[in-house]
């Protein structure tokens, strides 16, 4: 391959660079034509390596007729500049700049946009690389030359050109949006708050100003004329400004205490989906954006252009209307300290001015709507929707309300019910096209709501919703709930089977209806009742109906109903227990009758009508799978906030009624029962619904035996123990699906800590497993077991109480802790006959393991010295036998599908047994036995290291392809080398270069996590034996120090193998920058150990380096690695964090150069 | 389960007719095995939907013959019981393998298995004939459901 380098720099003749052209040319074209493409496309990385490609690729530029190659040399001098930054001259630098600049700006009328673009970028990103560098004078001659552009003097073209390199130039400079230099995120910080304290409000003017200058042009002009191109530039230059994510508006909130504050709330915790980014650029920008008169221009350009819209080159989504109408919007977020604190008209005057300009967008609704769906784009109605979601989003609920009465009879709530109204009965019309622009508008006036009604229900101030905005909200939310209920009934008899899809609307679903409630609950005295009716219409619908006529409409109105009602009543509780909701608490506090409580009437009426299930006849002609979900899934989310409340005793007497009446004193009890009653019907009348019975274990039963007060009733009912002996002796259980089952375990024992007594709680636990595990050790010691157990039943049964075991096991409680362990002893044996016997099972042999997983990390903590013991060595031979089945095992099949089963099965395998010696590791960390088991106890250090030197083997590097597999793997490996590094010195030497060999295959990981893990075990190993050999020990012993063979070949020590491949990695390789701290830290002591060996590659190093300014440069640079800042020889914090330091200035400083082919 | 059960299951066993088991559809699971068109299969693929939106809910298997390799589904409402087949598997060391496409193969109690036929597919064939070639100790598995029985997979039990 052709290398282009111009050795020192000299002048090359016009034949070289000619040749160069032609070569970087036809690569160009041979890649487009796809011809050899891997060969052109080393012909073009070639010139961006070579040393000081930038006489050619100026030639390039200037010379080529072919465009792609321009965009390629232009790519060529940035990477080339980025790399060599550091030793080109500034002259070289600034030459560098101006030439594209220049350039952008001669070919401004150049039809190849997408190389101005480039060469725009460049310039760019070199102005970045040197901005710390350059004098301000030096800046100021740069910006000079793009001032003059963007004013316009040099004509429209140059005009353009001179805003989109404002634009590259803004976006390189925001840290989201900038590119890699390889340099520390604090030079980008530098760089983006420099550009923000000293030029951005000048852009901005600028960009302001070149509008202004060609508006009156446009507006006069009936026909699209080449100034929109920049006006329309322009207009994306100060969107772009204004989405800068501004110093001030980190810093200025916390101590400022402006009225807005309540407005300039972060919108980040609220469940939006639109994007709403507040814009708050503080008071510096107050003459620009808000006293200048700067929106009204804005808003009449706009109006200007709508009356356009019928000429020809303008019409609704034209680039200039979307920028214009994008800009608007973005205003509409603005807030913050640019409002001063005492003088609020001010902020009410430009909110008022935007929503003028914007209400006509979107009002009247019902004609605007009607136009959309006669033709009409519904690009700006949708950013009307958008411009309300800001408003709402930056103001107050009755400062947004009061906001449109100044100009219309109505307020702006009023105005976002109807808007909200007109796009629901569209939606109602034609529910049947998906993505149309009203489920869009939906979604973002849904969002606007939602802005609105958060902080009202987190302050719990429904009161400060102005009366009329309560009956907006009531007559929206109806309006919803019919829309909702008749979709329903138009979908029960579509039949979607696309189930991958069914998740994602599910949980799309999910986040709409929590925005329902979130509007129902602002009008709840309204919502509870017609909630209450609707459902009493479809239970008499059903009663009258039932057996005569289809039910499938009204049980999916059903359906829907539930699921709305379960959302406006209970929060989710993620976990924690949910409160009930500020509206439904605080409403309603004048009754005190409980059976005229409206809230306890639409409870009672639900849980009767689920209550009928019960009822096989009722079972069989209503309530279907489906419905049964819904049911399950409400008496869950219900039962969460509303059963037996814990603080039913201690609350006002308003309150009181409401948590009284399900509480346990009173109808507690008995909706408790029904509900248990109920689970077992899901359980055992419906087989094979899997989700139905999925619900009941997961979400109702399990979230029931969470909270302990509830599991003291449980315990003592007749239903649950119906459960428990159906489950320990019954067969119909077993028809679940092992995962539920599983589940199901682990809730019948966590509900033991309801038994008040330790005995009977070990007891009931015995009673509930004892069967299973008597029946496992019994057919493992059957003669003819071999036999036996690959019939299809026996597996079955010993795979539900392999699964009902691992479930009993995750339940471990200090309480029962006692009977799951002496459960799981007496099995330990059938599990390694079972292990054996099912060798060629895999699904059974990942059974086995999982239970003991499970197992062992429910117990490890509690062990006494000899219980570990025999754990220990129960894990240890549970090992061995994997290993010794798995080992050179070579599956034989035809089918690709299934040797990759095989290979996953393995692979989940192997998870589970390296879980289980991190699970083993945790017993040094986490200890409850009663005695220190310091001086007799195993050693778990050890027994680990023998773990993972029989698993080791079985992990190929195929199977560390599996992201998690290779996670466990390295994490485990770097905590016993960081936790035990005394251990590691104790490894014979080949099970210790094993370790050794992994984690130098690690180091080359691509993964960041799972390098920065091997760093920080090379740490612990090398900082160990400093501290050691200081200390006159051995340390690492003839690990470190290398061995030499009976044949003579010395074997290297692994402290200098290491110190070697790392400084290779740090010079010379890819990396993420933010492994170069965990680097430092690894490579410090490594130094400090191995100093002999890091002065030889120091001086391989020099010598290597012909040039002798580099040369010079390079033996600087390491000389102050290892002596400025004070370094010390100590491994102290301090000491650490200079060596960080000292490591990143190295690495800018010679990696350009020493990098370069 | 009685014992007259177990003997009878022995004695059909015994008699190498193809045996399976009714299980409940909603309680296969992937990774197990389920008899699709008259084959043995692994499952490689569980889904279930409902029939219609208020009907009862139905698995769809996919299943990949464990002999042939070819890849089967079926939908089965999950109440319904499928057929189970039994899979057997029995380990053998490997003696010869002879010209005519036949390996001989020891028994545990010390007799000689010689009616198996050796994997027809080239690249099985080589996997088994290098390894046997090479001298090492080999073990292969011979996995047998429904009267057919073919090798499944091999081992290299240690140096020589």
């Amino acid at each position: 391959m052709q290398g282009f380098s111009e050795r020192g720099g000299g002048p090359l003749d016009l034949a070289q660079l000619q040749s160069t052209m032609h070569a970087i040319e036809l690569a160009c074209a041979s890649i487009q034509m796809h011809m050899n493409p891997a060969a052109a496309e080393a012909t073009i990385l070639s010139l961006s390596q070579s040393s000081q490609p930038y006489q050619a690729c100026k030639f390039i530029l200037e010379n080529s007729q072919m465009a792609n190659a321009r965009f390629q040399a232009a790519a060529a001098i940035r990477n080339a500049a980025i790399r060599e930054w550091g030793f080109l001259t500034s002259d070289d630098k600034r030459n560098l700049i101006s030439f594209c600049l220049c350039f952008v700006m001669q070919h401004a009328n150049s039809p190849e946009g997408y190389v101005q673009v480039k060469v725009s970028s460049v310039a760019a990103q070199l102005l970045k690389r040197g901005w710390l560098d350059f004098t301000a004078a030096e800046k100021e001659a740069f910006f000079n030359q793009v001032n003059q552009a963007v004013s316009g003097i040099h004509g429209v073209d140059v005009q353009f050109t001179g805003i989109n390199f404002l634009e590259s130039l803004v976006s390189e400079f925001s840290p989201s949006t900038s590119s890699a230099m390889g340099l520390p995120r604090e030079f980008h910080e530098q760089c983006r708050k420099s550009l923000e304290l000293n030029h951005l409000k000048i852009f901005y003017c600028w960009a302001r100003d070149a509008a202004l200058s060609v508006t009156n042009r446009i507006t006069e002009s009936d026909s699209a004329i080449p100034e929109v191109k920049v006006c329309t530039a322009a207009l994306r230059l100060m969107l772009q400004i204004l989405n800068w994510d501004f110093l001030s508006s980190s810093s200025g909130a916390a101590t400022s205490t402006s009225i807005f504050q309540i407005g300039g709330r972060q919108g980040s915790d609220s469940p939006k989906k639109s994007e709403c980014n507040l814009v708050q650029p503080g008071p510096a920008w107050r003459d620009v954006l808000v006293t200048s008169g700067h929106i009204g221009w804005l808003l009449n350009l706009y109006a200007a252009l709508r009356h356009k819209f019928s000429c020809e080159g303008y019409w609704l989504d034209c680039p200039i209307a979307v920028s214009a109408r994008k800009l608007i919007v973005q205003f509409c977020s603005l807030t913050g300290t640019i409002f001063p604190s005492d003088n609020p008209q001010m902020y009410e005057h430009h909110i008022l001015q935007l929503l003028s300009g914007i209400i006509q967008w979107i009002d009247p609704p019902d004609a605007v709507s009607k136009a959309i769906e006669c033709g009409k784009s519904e690009s700006e109605m949708l950013d009307g929707c958008r411009a309300l979601l800001s408003i709402a989003t930056v103001t107050t609920p009755s400062m947004f309300d009061q906001l449109l009465k100044s100009t219309r009879p109505f307020g702006a709530l009023t105005l976002l019910s109807t808007l909200m109204c007109e796009v629901v009965k569209i939606l109602m019309t034609n529910n049947s096209e998906e993505e149309a622009w009203s489920w869009e508008a939906r979604d973002i006036l849904l969002d606007a709501w939602t802005a609105i009604l958060v902080p009202l229900e987190r302050n719990g101030g429904y009161a400060l919703l102005p009366p009329e905005g309560k009956n907006a909200a009531a007559s929206l939310f109806a309006l919803i709930v019919e829309a909702e209920l008749k979709a329903a009934a138009a979908s029960a008899f579509k039949d979607d089977d696309d189930s991958d899809y069914l998740q994602a609307s599910i949980s799309a679903m999910d986040e709409r209806l929590s925005s329902y409630a979130l509007i129902g609950r602002a009008a709840i005295d309204v919502t509870i009742p017609l909630l209450s009716r609707l459902f009493s219409e479809r239970f008499l619908r059903l009663n009258q109906g039932r057996g005569i006529v289809d039910m499938t409409e009204t049980l999916e109105e059903l359906y829907s109903l539930l699921l709305i009602t379960g959302h406006v009543i209970a929060d989710e509780g993620e976990g924690e227990t949910p409160l009930v909701p500020n509206a439904i608490q605080t409403r309603f506090s004048d009754i005190v009758e409980a059976d005229k409580h409206p809230v306890i009437v639409l409870f009672s009426s639900v849980i009767r009508f689920a209550e009928q299930s019960l009822d096989p006849e009722m079972r069989q002609s209503v309530f279907s799978p489906r419905l049964m979900e819904a049911v399950i899934w409400f008496l869950a989310r219900w039962s969460c906030t509303y059963l037996m409340p814990p603080e039913e005793n201690r609350e006002l007497n308003s309150r009181k009624v409401l948590l009284g009446f399900f509480g346990q004193h009173n109808q507690g009890k008995l909706v408790l029962d029904i509900i248990v009653r109920i689970s077992m019907t899901a359980l055992v009348s419906y087989p094979g619904e899997k989700d139905l019975q999925a619900l009941t274990c997961y979400r109702l039963l399990h979230t029931l035996v969470l909270q302990k007060h509830i599991c003291l009733h449980i315990v003592a009912l007749d239903s649950w123990r119906d459960l428990a002996n159906a489950f320990a002796n019954g067969e119909t259980l077993f028809m679940l699906n092992t995962a539920h089952q599983r589940s199901l375990a682990q809730t019948l024992v966590r509900s033991a800590s309801g038994i008040r007594n330790s005995e009977s709680a070990n007891q009931y636990v015995r009673d509930l497993l004892g069967h299973m595990a008597r029946y496992l050790a019994e057919i493992s010691s059957k003669n003819d077991i071999k036999i036996v157990a690959q019939r299809p039943n026996t597996i079955l049964l010993v795979s539900c109480f392999l699964e009902r075991l691992r479930g009993s096991a995750s339940a471990s409680e200090p309480r029962t802790q006692k009977a799951i362990y002496e459960l799981g002893f007496s099995v330990l044996n059938s599990v390694l006959v079972l292990l054996e016997v099912y060798k060629h099972e895999s699904a059974v042999v990942y059974l086995l393991l999982k239970f003991v997983v499970a197992w062992v990390d429910g117990q490890i903590s509690y062990l006494e010295t000899q219980e570990t013991a025999v754990v220990v060595n129960f894990c240890m031979s549970l090992l061995q036998i994997y290993s010794s089945h798995n080992i050179g095992k070579i599956s034989l099949s035809l089918s690709n599908s299934l040797l990759s089963e095989a290979k996953t099965e393995k692979y989940k395998d192997l998870r589970a047994l390296l879980q289980l010696l991190s699970n083993l590791c945790s017993k040094d960390l986490v200890d409850f036995s009663s005695e220190s088991s310091e001086t007799q106890g195993t050693n778990i250090s050890q027994v680990v290291y023998y773990g993972l030197h029989i698993v080791t083997p079985l992990i190929s590097l195929d199977l560390l392809k599996y992201p998690k597999l290779c996670y466990d793997y390295f994490s485990l490996l770097s905590h016993l080398l960081e936790v035990y590094p005394e251990t590691v010195a104790q490894l014979n030497s080949e099970a210790f270069s094993q370790v050794l060999a992994t984690l130098d295959f690690g180091l080359h990981h691509q993964d960041t996590e799972i390098v920065d893990m091997c760093l920080r075990a090379l740490r612990a190993l090398a900082s160990y034996h400093y501290v050691e050999t200081s200390a006159g020990k051995v340390g690492l012993g003839s690990h470190a120090t290398g061995l030499t063979y009976r044949s003579g070949n010395l074997q290297e020590g692994i402290l200098s193998r290491f110190l070697r491949s790392l400084l290779q990695l740090l010079l010379f390789e890819d990396y993420s920058p933010d492994l170069v701290s965990s680097a430092a830290d690894a490579l410090l002591p490594l130094m400090l150990c191995e100093q002999g060996v890091y002065q030889r590659l120091v001086s391989e190093l020099i010598g290597r380096q012909t040039n002798p300014t580099l040369r010079s440069r390079l033996v600087n640079a390491l000389q102050s690695l290892t002596s400025t800042n004070h370094l010390s020889s100590t491994l102290d914090r301090k000491n650490y964090q200079i060596f960080r330091k000292n490591l990143k200035t190295f690495l800018i400083e010679v990696r350009g150069f020493l990098r370069t082919v | 389960m009685s014992d007259s059960e177990e003997h009878h299951f022995e004695s059909k066993a015994d008699a190498g007719a193809s045996k399976t088991y009714p299980q409940q559809a909603g309680t296969v699971r992937k990774n197990g095995y389920i008899v699709i068109k008259g084959r043995p299969c692994k499952v490689v693929e569980v889904s279930t939907s409902k029939t219609g939106k208020h009907g009862h809910a139905k698995c769809h298997f996919v299943g990949i013959d464990i002999f042939t390799g070819k890849k089967f589904d079926d939908i089965v409402p999950s109440s319904h019981n499928c057929d189970i087949p039994h899979v057997n598997r029995t380990d053998y060391q490997l003696i010869d393998i002879s010209e005519d496409g036949f390996v001989s193969l020891l028994t545990e109690n010390g007799n000689t298995k010689d009616d198996l036929r050796l994997p027809t597919d080239d690249s099985l064939l080589t996997q088994i004939k290098d390894g046997f070639g090479e001298g090492k100790d080999l073990v292969v598995t011979v996995m047998s459901a429904m009267g057919e029985e073919q090798i499944c997979s091999l081992k290299d039990i240690g140096p020589k």
